[in-house]
């Protein structure tokens, strides 16, 4: 069953058309990526996906429900990181985690906590404000906030954009194991070729706000010509 | 990194059904537990709600002190009770702006956007706090007003609950037209959020009655019902009967001017929507 179906959406910010008929299918457990250049529309659609932004035109479906009419039941089952957002700087670690398993309405928010702060090795940093931690710990917290509803569809807008190679490193495999085990399906974009190689089943190409591929990294490598994505981002973005 | 404690099917088991009240409950209390997590962290904004009020108070205090050394009759707790009742006014409506504004300057408006918190129980969350705020602060002023120059509240009478009633829901109104300039100018526009609740001060009649503005003003005055409660309290002060006719109708005009600024809300919200500007905040 596909948890998310966007089916032509378009958004246009006065004379910008950031994105255009643009389509995403992610099926259940799958971890797709939307790639393109700068401004190639990736973010754009993802807020259209989160309820975010309103589509000119086009419907989302989430979990076969319409996001326009279901939105709190829809977003339950959803979750968000990003390298542009920040949590609130002067809660500690913990109290951030325990405000958002509230948000989401999780049964047993202090154990969700724990589990949460096991899961990302946050033990030494639990009692630590927010705005005193380095970009990768507060990355580690932004994960720990984003996995603490279990989501079914974990949105990450450049996920990994901050992190050493290191920490980015870990929060791949992390991430990956995510995939795996809890089944959950994934939206991310990244301009790291290697990272989506490694993590994405399905990738999405956009540019200038239209999806001008879509397919495994072998399967577009194949059609290009290319010998990786790299190769790949390259000849489609100079088209 | 240990075995992953993540559920197979989650939904069920994990979370609470998301229409129940349950799960209503859990996330308006999410946004009290935020708000006074914050607060708790950040000496400076507890001190500030001590400050301002007792700043005011002293001031008021000494004028007052001084008018009465004049023989001006009455004049001491007409405007020891403006201040303490004004605090209220001003606070509702600054609190619940603040709150918003901190998940901008934070960069955290995105992760409550894109929860499952939807707008009402997000604003119900923002009242309750700002409703433990105001009555911490007012509580401690009446009692600093009480030491200091033997002012009691309770001279108001049982006119103080629905004076204060009255004066909340407006500042909640405003606040809520703050947090709409919000989201429909952008950031500039919280100077708005502090200062509209000043345009109401001086044609609400706080520290004189409504009879000395000029006509035109006066004709305003009656359709803000701050000023139905300062005369009230003046009137109550005197020695007369609480005016229940013009708080019912102070009350009236509450509950049409809080429907207003809710639909007001909603448009401004679904504008930031739809021009994609709850990203572009924090720029
Ligand atoms: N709120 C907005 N108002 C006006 N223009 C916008 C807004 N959001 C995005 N745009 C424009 O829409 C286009 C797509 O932007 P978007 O942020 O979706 O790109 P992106 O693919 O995420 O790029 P990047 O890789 O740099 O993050 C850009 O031209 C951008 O300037
Ligand atoms: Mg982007």
């Amino acid at each position: 069953m596909a948890i998310l179906e966007a089916t032509r959406l378009a958004k246009r910010f006065g004379p910008v058309t950031a994105v255009h008929d643009v389509s995403i299918t992610v099926a259940e457990g799958e971890v797709a990526a939307l790639l393109g250049p700068n401004g190639a529309g990736k973010s754009t659609t993802l807020h259209m996906l989160l309820g975010l932004i309103t589509p000119d035109a086009g419907t989302i479906t989430l979990f076969g429900m319409e996001l326009a009419r279901h939105r709190v039941e829809a977003l339950s089952r959803v979750n968000f990181a990003a390298s542009y957002v920040d949590l609130p700087g002067p809660l500690l670690v913990q109290e951030v985690i325990d405000v958002f398993a509230r948000f989401y309405a999780v049964r047993r928010p202090k154990e969700r906590v724990a589990e949460m702060i096991e899961l990302l090795e946050l033990g030494p940093l639990r009692r630590r404000r927010l705005m005193d931690l380095s970009s990768g710990q507060r990355t580690r917290v932004q994960l720990a906030k984003a996995l603490v509803n279990a989501p079914r569809l974990l949105v990450l807008d450049e996920p990994t954009a901050n992190l050493d190679p290191d920490a980015g490193d870990r929060i791949r495999g992390l991430l990956s194991r995510v995939a795996r085990d809890s089944g959950a399906a994934m939206l991310i974009t990244s301009h790291n070729m290697r990272e989506v190689e490694r993590m994405c089943d399905r990738i999405h190409f956009l540019a200038e706000g239209r999806v001008v591929a879509a397919g495994s990294a072998a399967e577009l490598a194949g059609h290009y010509g290319a010998e990786d994505l790299e190769g790949v981002f390259l000849k489609v973005a100079r088209g | 990194m240990t075995a992953l404690p993540l559920h197979p099917d989650p939904a069920p088991a994990l979370t609470l059904p998301p229409l129940g009240f349950a799960a209503r409950r859990s996330r308006v209390l999410g946004v009290v537990r935020r708000d006074f997590a914050a607060l708790r962290r950040s000496p400076i904004r507890i001190f500030e709600i001590l400050f301002w009020p007792t700043v005011e108070l002293l001031l008021w205090g000494f004028v007052t002190l001084f008018l009465r050394t004049q023989r001006v009759p009455f004049v001491v707790a007409f405007l020891l009770g403006a201040v303490l009742l004004w605090q209220v006014l001003q606070k509702a409506s600054n609190e619940i702006s603040i709150a918003f504004l901190e998940d901008i300057w934070s960069r955290n408006l995105l992760n409550v956007q894109v929860s499952p918190l939807s707008s009402t129980e997000y604003l119900v969350g923002l009242v309750l706090f700002s409703l433990g705020k105001v009555v911490f602060a007012v509580a401690m002023m009446a009692g600093l007003a009480y030491a200091l120059y033997g002012f009691g509240v309770t001279s108001l009478g049982v006119g103080l609950v629905p004076f204060m009633g009255v004066l909340l829901l407006l500042g909640w109104s405003l606040g809520l037209v703050g947090i709409a300039a919000v989201l429909r100018f952008g950031e500039n526009a919280q100077v708005i959020a502090w200062s509209l609740v000043f345009v109401v001060q001086p044609l609400a009649g706080i520290f004189y009655p409504v009879s000395v503005l000029p006509a035109p003003l006066r004709a305003v005055s009656w359709f803000l019902p701050a000023s139905h409660v300062f005369e009230g309290m003046r009137t109550v002060m005197a020695g007369g009967a609480v005016p229940w006719d013009r708080l019912a109708w102070a009350g009236a005009l509450d509950v049409v001017y809080l429907a207003l600024t809710l639909a007001l809300y909603a448009w401004a919200l679904g504008y930031a929507r739809r021009h994609g500007k709850l990203s572009r905040f924090g720029d």
